[in-house]
């Protein structure tokens, strides 16, 4: 019942999406004019190709965010079993020694400088 | 019933899609759909706690990683290597092997065993009974995993500039003498 | 099972027809608004006060040539506005507009689908963000647009993190996951007169979230994907007509759906706004077209805020932002966090 309704907003979405372009690309002027088609680059001629390498710190960003993400994702869980749990202060102390396993890793990330992006 | 065998076979294509694929972009993104349907599968179960996991964990930030690294490193400089080799070819057969080892350890069991029994919303709350009584040690560990990985991927990414400077500082002195 | 459809139908008709029906006025808003805060008129000429005017914008969108230059990757390039625009309406599923009422003899939760796990379900549909700018600013073949691209999907990934950490503080506060349960614990007074709302208990989680829907949907002064001074238009540099419009509209609606969101945990949601209550003691009948009423002044509320912080900041450095999102919000994040468990500890204790 919850995935049918989630199926049928999902699939209406995506009819909106699309119905929305086709009318415009069924009604919009079509005229071909060369420069148009040409990459944009504020009107100077493009110099080289786009797929060229990019600064590792971007991908540096992402790596980290994974790994900071999947810890707080695993204290999603915690957070909700802990009112339900009978010992609490167990709770706590596993809580701690989590985030001060996930703070040591923090400060090693900043005091790298890995993340600085001025040199 | 039929949005079972649906999702599945879906998955099941995409999954083919990231291995045959030319294209490495095209790859990462049937991964990342892939990805997609089997939380549309989880969530199909009742689970939609696992899913929102699956979404976050593995297609927000996985995936991404992997559309990073084709973008970034401008695959399309390299010529597509498609020649035979042996290491292939044996990490292939092996693979084949584990896989087919996998299926007839499905079929020779029986498949009820292995189904998971009521796998719903609430059944994620003795999920987390568990994950907190009898897992707590593993849980602990998996935070200690994940710092090996930060520092790991620290080092290998800030060491080479470390060379770089390491280089400029003799090229300087070289240049002062 | 006839019955089962019309009610999903409904549902999605309405929560669909609620935003997209709303974003031409929002749209209005923001420029009248920014006129305002210029001293300037703005749009005033199509219509009276110029309301018209988002109406003919969509006509010119629809009849604008759509250039589709020779250098874009086509299939994605088509497919990234579409999925913008799809990832952006997702979490908009499960945000309830109203508690759930009784009517033709059935209990009918005002949702599209009831999950007590449908706040996870929002915030993972919203990550997904990221993936249509990303897309677009690939397919684009375009360093501006590939560079926009990048950083916008920096930008998000850094900001979700200390938004997921203010998320934990509230779930671990509130103790569920269940948005109606969240909004009835935030329905009631304190001291007879301030509203039981999150963002009184929980003020440092309340300025990170709201500062991470900031940089999700990329408005000002995080709008760095776009940053015209620098990388002209960022991500939709090369997109056009409807396809632009698409990525327009995602927007707003991504903004919509993440300011609901903050609403629900530190606003009350759905609960009525003060002084509401006396209309309801009156004619208890309205209490639903009344809940859905609240949600809509706060969500205003929310979007007048956007266009406000618009007009008034300039746009971060780029170093400086990610320094903001790495160095300060997510250390404060964590503080956050661990003192408010501390003090959830010691109150029970």
């Amino acid at each position: 019942m919850e995935f049918a309704s989630f199926i049928v907003f999902f699939i209406i979405a995506c009819t909106l999406s699309a119905v929305l372009l086709g009318i415009s690309s069924l009604l919009g002027q079509k005229r071909k004019i060369v420069r148009e088609m040409d990459i944009y680059e504020s009107g100077v001629n493009p110099v080289g190709s786009a797929t060229r390498q990019y600064d590792i710190k971007f991908y540096l960003t992402a790596i980290l965010f994974l790994l900071f993400d999947v810890e707080i994702v695993f204290l999603l869980p915690w957070a909700l079993a802990y009112k339900e749990s009978s010992n609490h202060d167990f709770m706590l102390a596993g809580f701690i020694f989590f985030m001060v396993i996930m703070l040591v890793g923090y400060i090693f990330v900043i005091n790298s400088k890995a993340l600085k992006w001025e040199k | 019933m039929a949005a079972d065998i649906f999702l599945t076979i879906l998955t099941v294509v995409f999954a083919l899609m990231v291995v045959f694929s030319k294209k490495t972009v095209v790859s990462a993104f049937a991964l990342l759909m892939t990805l997609l349907s089997l939380a549309m599968i989880f969530f199909q179960l009742g689970t939609v706690f696992l899913s929102a996991v699956q979404v976050l964990i593995n297609a927000g930030a996985i995936a991404i990683l992997f559309v990073f690294v084709m973008m970034l490193i401008n695959l399309e400089q390299f010529p597509n290597n498609r020649e035979k080799s042996k290491v292939k070819l044996v990490i292939s057969t092996f693979t084949m092997l584990v896989v087919l080892g996998v299926f007839a350890l499905v079929i020779n069991n029986n498949i009820e065993t292995l189904s998971v029994v009521n796998l719903t919303d609430n059944s994620m709350k003795a999920l987390f009974d568990k994950l907190f009584n009898a897992y707590f040690l593993p849980f602990e560990m998996a935070t200690v995993l994940l710092l090996a990985a930060i520092v790991a991927c620290i080092v290998i990414t800030t060491h080479e500039k470390h060379e770089n400077e390491e280089e400029l500082q003799i090229l300087k002195t070289e240049e002062k003498l | 099972m006839l019955e089962a459809m019309i009610e999903i139908l409904l549902k999605t008709v309405v929560i669909l027809a609620l935003p997209l029906g709303a974003l031409p006025l929002i749209i209005h808003v923001e420029r009248r608004g920014a006129a305002f805060m210029q001293r300037r008129l703005g749009p005033n000429r199509v219509g009276p006060f110029g309301i018209l005017q988002p109406l003919a914008d969509v006509a010119k969108f629809m009849f604008k040539e759509e250039v589709h230059p020779t250098h874009v990757r086509p299939f994605f390039y088509t497919a990234a506005p579409m999925i913008a625009l799809v990832v952006a309406i997702l979490p908009l599923a499960c945000i309830p507009v109203a508690a759930p009422f009784e009517a033709f003899g059935r209990t009918i939760f005002p949702e599209v689908f009831r999950s007590d796990m449908g706040i996870f379900f929002a915030f993972a549909a919203s990550a997904l963000g990221s993936y249509g700018i990303l897309l677009a600013g690939w397919a684009s073949n375009n360093k501006y647009s590939m560079l926009g691209a990048l950083r916008a999907c920096a930008q998000m990934v850094s900001y979700e993190l200390s938004l997921s950490t203010s998320v934990v503080a509230m779930i671990f506060l509130y103790g569920t996951n269940d948005i109606h349960v969240m909004i009835a614990a935030q329905t009631g007074y304190w001291f007879g007169f301030l509203p039981k709302w999150g963002v009184f208990l929980q003020p440092v989680a309340a300025m990170l979230f709201l500062v991470g829907i900031f940089a999700e949907s990329n408005r000002l002064p995080f709008d760095l994907a776009e940053g015209e001074s620098e990388i002209v238009a960022g991500y939709h540099l090369e997109y056009s007509s409807m396809k632009f419009a698409l990525f327009f509209m995602a927007e707003y609606i991504h903004m919509i759906a993440l300011s609901a969101l903050f609403i629900i945990m530190f606003f009350g949601g759905y609960s009525l706004l003060p002084g509401m209550e006396l209309i309801v003691e009156r004619a208890p009948i309205l209490l639903a077209v009344l809940q859905v009423t609240s949600l809509i002044i706060k969500i205003g509320c929310m979007i007048w805020f956007f266009v406000w912080v618009r007009w008034t900041l300039p746009r971060f450095r780029y170093d400086k932002l990610m320094d903001l999102g790495w160095e300060r919000l997510l250390p404060l994040g964590i503080a956050n966090l661990i003192v408010t468990v501390l003090i959830v500890y010691f109150r029970n204790q």
